[in-house]
């Protein structure tokens, strides 16, 4: 990237500000940021006589806010990509970040299934859903929910996580989203004991790969093994996709 | 040796990068297209894609969450 | 461009974005620290429906007394709601992270199909996050790493939606 000297050639140069300008706006930025800093250090000490891992939680949510904004990471375009621009970076980084954590709640989980999941089942460790992580039911309704899910995430210009991010950035669009995210929960809490009492739409038990596969040999081998080949799949899509433009 | 410029300003996620696939479709070899983009997400993907095809480019801030993305077609 | 070369600890500590992988190594670190310390794995959708409940009781409307809700709202406290701190937490430290970047600007409203696309995305959000349990992050991120099926079965799903919402999006959001 260049200095002062473009090295492509060309005649328009759209000056917004002049650069005292520039300077001054940017010194107001910084110094409101610290101001920032600072106000969220004190909230997070009065989150913490709320709650007695306040500070922690406090201190991760902004972590986890600011590397979403800071490396521009977005589960939505990581979906919408592949199909509309050909591009699969973030499929990729996704990927990543799945095996990553699939690795810590492999172990996470191991050391209380035990090796060879002896103690799932038994009365410390009744069923898979009292694990680390989401191990939740799965139905028709999971298929239903996450298409609607993803549906609604492109159109809006962000999912979850990118709705809270971009409200952050300042972007009006996504404040309007999160009341009717929240009027959309609403809804689906009400629709969800519905849903729950029909056994063709919902069924109660989670299915725990381990279990499911007969022990976490099988279960780490799929698992690791169908994200590589995604992530091989994902990589020679982009390039291809790069490569015919 | 053409220069475009396309106002993406306000724009929601994925509409800078779409748009720019079209711009450039329709531009000639050494024309350049400059983008005017407020979406930090666009800032990332929209010369990420320049680049993977082979174009020339560049990114300049021009003010606070504002950039131009400079992109000289190569081939 | 100059300030490039007049702050460069600025620039490459503040302003500098990260690579997508440098995100990820971190988003997945800081979820598992999330639940290595309270039990808990992320989530973000969670409190929604209670915020709405809450909501509802504020205007008159006793949504507490709801199949949907049977009581909770009662109960509900903000503060010792892990995936509300941290709801808030992403708001704030996005927020810090462009403030410090110096590259805070608000967008505001181009046209009436961005009001639209927040309206009826946020709502099928909101649905679609409550049938199965949970969005991107409590249905995806820290189910599919969990090994319960149901993260494969929602990535799949949201996938497919993506793939139909593109569609909608190109022809009437753009």
């Amino acid at each position: 990237m260049s200095d002062t000297t473009s090295t492509i050639k060309r005649t328009t140069s759209r000056v917004k500000e002049t650069p005292e300008q520039r300077a001054r706006k940017q010194k107001i930025q910084l110094t409101a940021g610290i101001i920032v800093a600072a106000l969220l250090v004190l909230l997070g000490f009065y989150i913490q006589t709320q709650n007695p891992r306040g500070a922690f939680i406090w201190m991760i949510g902004l972590a986890l806010g600011y590397t979403l904004q800071r490396s521009r990471f977005c589960f939505t375009a990581s979906m919408r990509d592949p199909v509309l621009t050909g591009s699969t970076e973030l499929t990729k980084a996704v990927i990543i970040a799945l095996a990553l954590a699939s690795l810590g709640y492999m172990a996470l989980q191991m050391k209380l299934t035990g090796v060879d999941l002896k103690n799932l089942g038994t009365d410390a460790l009744k069923d898979a859903s009292k694990l680390p992580g989401h191990v939740r039911a799965v139905g028709v309704h999971t298929v239903i929910g996450g298409f609607i899910f993803g549906i609604g995430a492109v159109i809006a210009g962000g999912c979850a996580s990118g709705t809270l991010m971009r409200m952050g950035e300042g972007f009006i669009q996504q404040w309007i989203a999160i009341i009717f995210f929240i009027a959309g929960s609403v809804i689906g809490m009400v629709l969800l004991p519905i849903v729950q009492v029909n056994p063709i739409l919902y069924q109660a038990k989670p299915i725990y790969l381990p279990q499911l596969l007969g022990g976490w040999v099988p279960a780490i081998i799929v698992q690791f093994g169908l994200l590589f080949v995604l992530y091989v799949l994902a990589d020679w899509y982009g390039k291809k996709k790069s490569g015919e433009l | 040796m053409a220069e475009q410029t396309l106002d993406c300003l306000g724009e929601a996620c994925p509409v800078p990068l779409i748009k720019t696939q079209k711009a450039m479709e329709k531009m000639a070899v050494g024309d350049v297209l400059i983008v005017n983009i407020d979406h930090s997400c666009a800032m990332k993907n929209v010369p990420d894609w320049a680049r993977s095809v082979g174009h020339n480019v560049e990114i300049e801030e021009v003010a606070e969450g504002e950039w131009n993305i400079i992109i000289e077609k190569t081939k | 461009m100059d300030e490039k070369k007049k702050y460069p600890f600025h620039e490459k500590y503040f302003k500098k974005e990260w690579s997508y992988v440098t995100g990820s190594v971190l988003l997945a670190m800081l979820a598992l620290a999330l639940v290595i310390v309270t039990g808990g794995s992320w989530g973000v959708t969670g409190p929604l429906g209670m915020w709405g409940g809450k909501f509802l009781q504020l205007i008159g409307i006793n949504a507490d007394s709801w199949k949907a809700y049977n009581g909770s709202l009662a109960k509900y406290n903000f503060w010792t709601d892990q995936t509300a701190i941290t709801d808030l937490g992403i708001v704030l430290g996005a927020f810090l992270s462009v403030l410090l970047a110096t590259q805070f600007k608000i967008k505001k409203i181009k046209s009436m199909k961005n009001v639209w696309a927040a309206v009826l995305g946020g709502l099928l959000m909101g649905i679609g996050a409550r049938l199965s349990l949970g969005c991107n992050i409590g249905a995806f991120f820290t189910a599919l790493p969990a090994f319960s099926l149901h993260g494969w079965v929602f990535w799949i799903s949201i996938f497919s939606g993506a793939a139909v919402g593109s569609q909608l999006l190109k022809k009437y959001f753009m």
